[in-house]
């Protein structure tokens, strides 16, 4: 199952958790200097790792059409610069583990994990499963001083990037954002609004990451985070508590579901207003019957790239108003 | 304005960094920014890789000021990677390395810029199967050296004679291993 079909731990305030691992062979060049069948060697010797491991599954990204990779961008499996280009790539991923391994990303290889809620020892936990496979069989590039060595010389180190996606509505009303990005820009983190269609800022969607990937550890880089997002997780939910007594919050977050329910055309920014809304009065108790996991696979499925992916005649922004809103009406419904 | 060096020439180079919230400024002639940059003191100005931090300098070092000499220098000699064949000057071009050999290659010219990144430049996580057991062998010989100058410290003379033998083993064992 894809992250957002699962249940997490303080998925109140924790949407997703990622581990990224960057890897390289050591015998081939970066980027633009791999030629065709150089980078098509990578692809075989990748392939090959997993080859016969019912777990994991091979996909010859590049031969997917733009809808569908567009739509494993927003399932969070891939990167949009991953999804965007045409060039020669490959995914291999693994439901049951939430794992997914972009081949010719920016790095040969870069494996990520995505766990529902907060686990983000889970997705290190899985992410290092699928290091050790490759590492066993293929010569990664690694410098005893400078660790994995990356394209980039900022992922150099352990090549890992941790991040957590919070949703923070209270935070984000009361103004506290720019000072939460000051404060972790002073530890080493760095914090930016959701990748994909839709105002940022109206999702209240945040993922939080380290910035630092050499001379600090993995469990360091994962401790830390934790820490950190457990004290952002009590100062949101200390907001929360404030605007569950304001009546005029309580009558958005009603309107809002009024929409969701009855609405027959949504976009994508308003479907981004909407699940904030929504999610925080799930959270606050306000709506019953609806669960953040629902909002969630809503938020995901309601973006255009996987709205055209999974249903014929979407093909017009009023066509694809109109079946998101049709999508969101059935999700409520289950 | 005088170069903050010398005190004698005009200042032509004007150098900013901030690193940590501390901004470090130098106005300097062309003939002390190249002895710092010799001397390491203003190193991350040949790397391009984060234009935000250097974008000033290299500016400055650039045709703008006229100081197309100095730029050829900044940027390194034609040294290129045994690899992929990049040069220096490609690798602060394209911000990027050009395969992972270029990391030994040009490891001179970038471990300041590396360093300026993330603060240090040496790995402590986790390492391939083929480093780990060399990685363990590096820790024991840390550990059995401060153990050694303990006891001798101490003056147990019986023990850190086989303190020593131990770790003239261990030390020969890892020499073995790196050939």
């Amino acid at each position: 199952m894809l992250w957002f079909e699962m249940n997490g731990k303080d998925s109140d305030v924790v949407v997703s958790s990622r581990v990224r691992l960057a890897r390289n062979l050591a015998d081939y060049p970066f980027g633009d200097r791999l030629n065709e069948p150089s980078a098509k060697e990578i692809i075989e010797k990748v392939k090959g790792v997993f080859d016969g491991k019912d777990d994991y599954k091979f996909t010859d990204f590049a031969s997917l059409d733009k809808i569908s990779r567009s739509a494993e961008a927003a399932r969070h499996k891939v990167s949009p610069e991953f999804a965007a280009s045409d060039s020669p790539r490959a995914l291999i991923e693994s439901d049951s583990k939430n794992t997914y391994i972009m081949v010719l990303e920016e790095d040969h290889i870069r494996i990520q994990s995505v766990k529902p809620g907060f686990a983000l020892e889970e997705a290190l936990d899985a992410a290092f499963e699928a290091d050790g496979m490759i590492d066993s069989a293929l010569r990664v590039a690694y410098d005893e001083k400078l660790g994995y060595l990356t394209h980039c010389p900022t992922n150099l180190g352990t090549g890992m990037r941790a991040s957590v996606m919070m949703f923070l509505p209270a935070l984000t009303y009361a103004g506290g954002m720019r000072s939460l990005q000051n404060g972790l820009g002073k530890i080493g983190l760095t914090i930016r609004g959701m990748d994909g269609e839709g105002s940022n800022a109206d999702g209240c969607l945040y993922q939080i990451s380290n910035q630092v990937t050499l001379g600090t550890s993995e469990d360091e880089i994962v401790s830390k985070l934790s820490k950190i997002v457990e004290n952002i997780e009590e100062q949101e939910r200390t907001l929360r508590k404030k605007l569950k007594e304001d009546a005029r919050f309580e009558d958005r977050v009603m309107r809002a579901y009024g929409t969701m329910l009855y609405a027959t055309l949504i976009d994508t920014n308003e479907l981004t207003k909407l699940y904030a809304d929504v999610r925080l009065g799930v959270s606050l108790g306000l709506i019953e019957n609806v669960t953040t996991r629902q909002l969630d696979e809503m938020l995901v499925c309601g973006m255009s790239g996987v709205l055209m992916s999974e249903a014929e005649n979407v093909r017009t922004p009023a066509q694809r108003d109109r079946a998101r809103a049709d999508m969101i009406r059935k999700k409520l419904a289950k | 304005m005088l170069c903050e060096k010398c005190k004698k020439n005009e200042a032509v180079v004007f150098y900013k960094e901030t690193v940590n919230g501390k901004t470090k400024s130098m106005a300097l002639c062309e003939k002390c920014a190249r002895e710092a940059e010799d001397a390491g003191e203003i190193k991350g100005m040949s790397g391009g890789f984060f234009e935000d931090t250097f974008a000033g300098v290299n500016s400055i070092f650039g045709s703008l000021f006229g100081l197309p000499q100095y730029h050829q220098k900044a940027i390194g000699e034609t040294e290129k990677c045994t690899l992929c064949g990049a040069t220096f000057d490609d690798l602060v071009r394209e911000g990027k390395a050009g395969c992972p050999e270029c990391y030994k290659t040009f490891s001179d010219e970038l471990s300041g810029t590396i360093a300026k990144i993330h603060g240090t430049t040496s790995h402590t996580g986790n390492a391939p199967a083929r480093f780990r057991a060399g990685r363990e062998k590096k820790r024991q010989i840390a550990s059995l050296e401060a153990e050694l100058k303990e006891a001798v410290a101490s003056e147990e003379y019986e023990k850190a004679a086989e303190l020593r033998d131990r770790l003239k083993e261990l030390k020969s064992d890892a020499e073995k291993d790196g050939e």
